[in-house]
C-alpha cells in the first residue's frame, strides 16, 4: 500500500546519484579507492582510528565478535530488546547469546545491573545496543567490562551520531569494537551495508582479513601489481562492500550531521504535539532526545491490545508504524527469558514515522491520527 | 610495476542504460528488496529454465545457503574440488562441515573427476559440489546420476558459468541448487552479488528465508493469530542484494548473450593462435567453447617457468595475468599433509590466466599471444 506518511523516507540528492554514476563509469566496482576514501572519511567523522566497511550491520556484528576471538563455549550478553541480528551474531561464531533485561519500559536500553547478574566464567563480551538511536549506559558498562575483563561491543546500527556517556562521546567510540548499519532504513542509508570501527589495530586488521575470505591480498592489490598470488590463512567470508555503495555512502556522510539535527527537531516537535495526550507516552525524555540520533520515535501505549489497536487505527489513516518483538518472543530464542521489562516494553511500544525530511504538516497528520485513535469512543 | 596494466586481466564497461537504471533506482528512494530484485530473479529463472532464482549478496552466500538447503551440518562432509576459489570450501565450514577435496580430471579438463568423487563418497558425505571452471561444464550429468544413486545432494558452483550449457541445458540446473556470482570480474557483474537457482520449492523457500534473518510472518501468524509482525524460528543471515545492484544486473542482462558470444570469438581466436605455439597448452576442446560462458582464458605452461613468465609479461608488455587458482588444500587454513592431489597441484603450478573481456581488441590479443610465445620459447 501507499502510505500517507511512511515510517521512513529516503532523500537521495543528485550529488549522491552522480557519485554512484562516476563510480560505475570508472568500471572498478569492488574494494578500490572509493571504499578506502569512505572508510577514511567515516573514521574521521567518528573520531575512531579504524573503520572497516562490510556488507551489512549483521556482518559487522559477526566480524566484531570473531575479531575478538569469541567462539564456541563462550557467552555474549545482549539485551532482549533489540533487532534479532544482535543475538544471531553470537550464534554465528558458535557462542551462546545470553539475553539480559532493559532498564525500564520508558528507557528500554541494556541494564548494566542485570548484565552484572548474568556474568559467568564463560562470558566474553557484552553488546550495548543504542536502540532507536538513544544512548545505552556506556559508562557503567565500560566499568563493568573492565572489572570483569570482558570486551564491550557497541551495536550502533540505530545509534549513529548519538552522544553517549557522561563525556558525550560519539556512539561507537567507547566499545572495544563497534558496529554500524547502512541499511535503507537507517540514518546513513545506502541499501545494504555496514561498518566496523575500533581503536585497536589488531582487531581492525582481523576484520579486514575476515571480510574478504582471509586472503592475504585482494583483487585491487593484484590489479595494481602489489601482489601476484595469495594465501588463505583462516576461514573468512565475503562481507565486502562494493565501490558504488562506498561512493554513495561517502556522498551521504557529508549530510549526516545535518540530517541528525533535523531528526532531533522532529523529535522535539513530536514531544510538544503529543504532550498531554492520554494513553500514549513517548519513550525516553527531552534530555535523552537532545543527545539521540533518532532512528525512530518510539512511544508506549497502555498494553499490547491498546498498542495493536492504535497501530491498526493509524494504518487506517495511512500512517505506517512498526514495533520490535523482544528476542525472547522469537521461536529461535524462546526459553531464554523471562525478561519482564523488555517483554513489557516490546508488548506496549510502537515507533512513529521518523525521518529528516518529515515536515510539520505530515507530522501533525500523524499526531491528529494518534489523538483520534486514543480518543474515548 | 605499480599502477594499472596496459592490458588488464578483465575490464568492465557499463553502458549509458546501465547508469540510467541505477540512477532511476536511487532516485526512487526504495533501496532494498523491492520490484527490481523480484524482476531480476524472474528474468534469470526464465533464462535458466528453472523454477526459482533467489538473489543474494554474493556467490559465497549462495553456496552457504545451497549447502544448508542440502542439509549440510556439523560432522558432515562435502566433496569439493580444490581447484577453485576458496569460497567453495569455506561455505562447507560455515555449516560446521568438513570439505573433502577431490582431484580434477586432468590438464585438458580442470573440473572435478567423477571417479574421484565416487571413491570419496562415504557415510558422512552430504553433498558433492561441481565447479564449472572457467565457464566450461563439469560432468554434472555423470555426477547427478552418481549422487542420485548414493543419496547425496549435487550442488553446482556456477560462479563462472551463467548461461553456459551441457547437452542443451543451462548449467546450474542439474543439481539440487546452482550458485551464481555477480562479482565485479565475472561474466555478469554488478560489484558484489550472487544468486541461488533451484527447481526445488523447499530449497527456494529456505534460501529466501535465511537470506533475510529467517524472518517469517507465517509461523508467527499461526502462533499469535496476528498478521502484522514476524517470527524468527531459525538462524538466518543478512544475505540480501539491494535494489541498485538488482537494477544494474537487470540492465546488463539483455546484453549477456552478446557479451558471451564475443568472449567465445576471442577464446576461439586465442586457441587458433596458440595452436601454433609450442609450450602453451590450452585446456578443453575447441568444441566446448560454444557451450562455455568463456569467463577466463586459462593456459598451461612449464611449471618451473610460470612465475617468471608472468612477471615478464607484466614488466615488459604491461599484460596483467592471474592464477586461477592457488588450490584450496594448500592454503594455510586448509592444509592437511595427508591430502595430495597430483593433477590439481600440477595444473595449479602450470596455469596462467590471460586477459579476456568482451571489448578486448584483436590487436591487444595479438600482443598477449606474441608476448607469451616469446617467453615460452625464450
Amino acid at each position: 500500500m501507499t502510505w500517507e506518511v511512511p515510517l521512513t523516507e529516503l532523500t537521495v540528492t543528485e550529488d549522491d546519484v552522480q557519485a554512484v554514476l562516476d563510480c560505475l563509469e570508472s568500471g572498478w566496482l569492488t574494494m578500490g579507492p572509493r571504499t578506502q576514501e569512505f572508510e577514511a572519511a567515516f573514521a574521521r567523522w567518528l573520531g575512531s582510528p579504524h573503520a572497516v566497511s562490510v556488507s551489512s550491520g549483521t556482518a559487522a556484528l559477526h566480524l566484531a565478535l570473531a575479531s575478538l576471538g569469541v567462539g564456541p563455549g563462550d557467552e555474549v550478553i545482549v539485551p532482549d530488546f533489540t533487532f534479532v541480528a544482535t543475538a544471531a551474531a553470537a550464534r554465528f561464531v558458535g557462542a551462546t547469546p545470553v539475553l539480559c533485561d532493559v532498564v525500564s519500559p520508558e528507557r528500554p536500553l541494556i541494564d548494566p545491573e542485570d548484565v552484572a547478574r548474568r556474568i559467568t566464567p564463560r562470558t566474553r563480551a557484552v553488546v550495548a545496543v543504542h536502540f532507536f538511536g538513544y544512548a545505552a549506559d556506556v559508562d557503567a558498562l565500560r566499568a563493568l567490562c573492565d572489572e570483569h575483563r570482558l570486551a564491550l561491543v557497541e551495536d550502533v546500527a540505530q545509534g549513529i551520531g548519538a552522544e553517549v556517556g557522561r563525556a558525550r562521546a560519539k556512539a561507537g567510540t567507547v566499545g572495544d569494537v563497534s558496529t554500524f548499519s547502512l541499511f535503507s532504513k537507517n540514518q546513513l542509508s545506502i541499501g545494504e551495508g555496514g561498518m566496523v570501527a575500533t581503536a585497536d589495530e589488531e582487531i581492525a586488521a582481523r576484520v579486514r582479513l575476515l571480510r574478504s575470505h582471509a586472503m592475504t591480498s585482494g583483487t585491487w592489490d593484484r590489479h595494481r601489481g602489489h601482489a601476484t598470488t595469495y594465501d588463505v590463512v583462516d576461514i573468512g567470508f565475503n562481507f565486502r562492500l562494493d565501490e558504488p555503495r562506498a561512493a554513495f555512502a561517502s556522498s551521504r556522510l557529508a549530510r549526516l550531521d545535518d540530517d541528525i539535527a533535523r531528526r532531533r527537531a522532529v523529535s522535539r516537535r513530536y514531544r510538544e504535539l503529543l504532550a498531554g495526550v492520554d494513553g500514549l507516552e513517548p519513550m525516553f525524555d527531552e534530555v535523552a532526545g537532545e543527545h539521540a540520533s533518532h532512528f525512530a520515535f518510539p512511544v508506549l501505549l497502555a498494553g499490547r491490545q491498546e498498542r495493536d489497536g492504535f497501530r491498526h487505527a493509524l494504518k487506517g489513516r495511512g500512517i505506517q508504524t512498526t514495533w520490535y518483538p523482544a528476542v525472547t518472543e522469537l521461536s529461535a530464542y524462546r526459553g531464554l527469558g523471562p525478561l519482564p521489562v523488555a517483554e513489557d516494553a516490546a508488548a506496549r511500544h510502537c515507533a512513529l514515522p521518523m525521518f529528516a525530511s518529515l515536515d510539520e504538516g505530515r507530522q501533525r497528520r500523524v499526531v491528529e491520527a494518534a489523538k483520534t485513535a486514543l480518543a474515548p469512543s | 610495476m605499480a599502477g594499472s596494466p596496459e592490458i588488464p586481466l578483465f575490464d568492465l564497461r557499463l553502458e549509458r542504460d546501465d547508469l540510467d537504471a541505477v540512477a532511476a533506482t536511487l532516485r526512487s528512494g526504495w533501496l532494498t528488496m523491492g520490484p527490481r530484485t523480484a524482476e531480476f530473479e524472474e528474468r534469470f529463472a526464465a533464462h535458466l529454465g528453472c523454477r526459482h532464482v533467489v538473489a543474494v549478496s554474493s556467490c559465497t552466500a549462495a553456496l552457504h545457503l545451497a549447502y544448508l538447503a542440502a542439509g549440510v551440518g556439523p560432522g558432515d562432509e562435502v566433496i569439493v574440488p580444490a581447484y577453485t576459489f576458496v569460497a567453495t570450501s569455506a561455505a562447507a565450514v560455515y555449516c560446521g562441515a568438513r570439505p573433502v577435496f577431490a582431484d580434477i580430471v586432468g590438464m585438458h579438463d580442470i573440473s572435478i573427476d567423477p571417479a574421484e568423487v565416487e571413491r570419496l563418497i562415504g557415510p558422512r558425505t552430504k553433498a558433492v559440489v561441481a565447479v564449472h571452471f572457467g565457464g566450461y561444464s563439469a560432468p554434472v550429468d555423470v555426477l547427478r546420476d552418481l549422487c542420485d544413486e548414493r543419496g547425496v545432494a549435487l550442488v553446482e558452483d556456477t560462479a563462472h558459468a551463467p548461461s553456459a550449457t551441457l547437452a542443451g541445458r543451462k548449467l546450474g540446473t542439474f543439481g539440487l541448487a546452482g550458485a551464481f556470482s555477480l562479482f565485479s570480474n565475472k561474466v555478469l557483474s554488478v560489484g558484489e552479488g550472487g544468486m541461488v537457482a533451484t527447481d526445488d520449492d523447499d530449497v527456494a523457500a529456505l534460501t529466501r528465508r535465511l537470506r533475510s534473518q529467517a524472518m517469517s510472518s507465517g509461523t508467527w501468524d499461526r502462533h499469535t493469530g496476528r498478521t502484522d509482525t514476524y517470527d524468527v524460528a531459525e538462524l538466518g543471515f543478512n544475505y540480501r542484494l539491494d535494489e541498485p545492484r538488482a537494477a544494474l544486473a537487470l540492465s546488463r542482462f539483455p546484453r549477456l548473450a552478446e557479451e558471451i558470444e564475443r568472449r567465445r570469438v576471442l577464446t576461439r581466436r586465442y586457441r587458433e593462435l596458440f595452436a601454433a605455439v609450442d609450450g602453451v597448452d590450452v585446456p578443453y576442446e575447441d568444441e566446448s567453447v560454444e557451450r562455455s560462458s568463456c569467463y577466463i582464458m586459462p593456459v598451461l605452461v612449464a611449471a618451473e617457468r610460470r612465475d617468471q613468465i608472468r612477471a615478464r609479461l607484466l614488466e615488459r608488455d604491461g599484460v596483467q595475468t592471474s592464477i586461477f587458482y592457488p588450490p584450496t588444500h594448500l592454503f594455510s587454513a586448509y592444509r592437511d599433509p595427508a591430502v595430495t592431489l597430483p593433477r590439481t597441484e600440477l595444473a595449479a603450478r602450470r596455469e596462467i590466466t590471460l586477459p579476456l573481456y568482451p571489448h578486448m581488441t584483436d590487436a591487444e590479443q595479438d600482443r598477449v599471444v606474441a608476448a607469451l610465445a616469446r617467453e615460452v620459447t625464450a
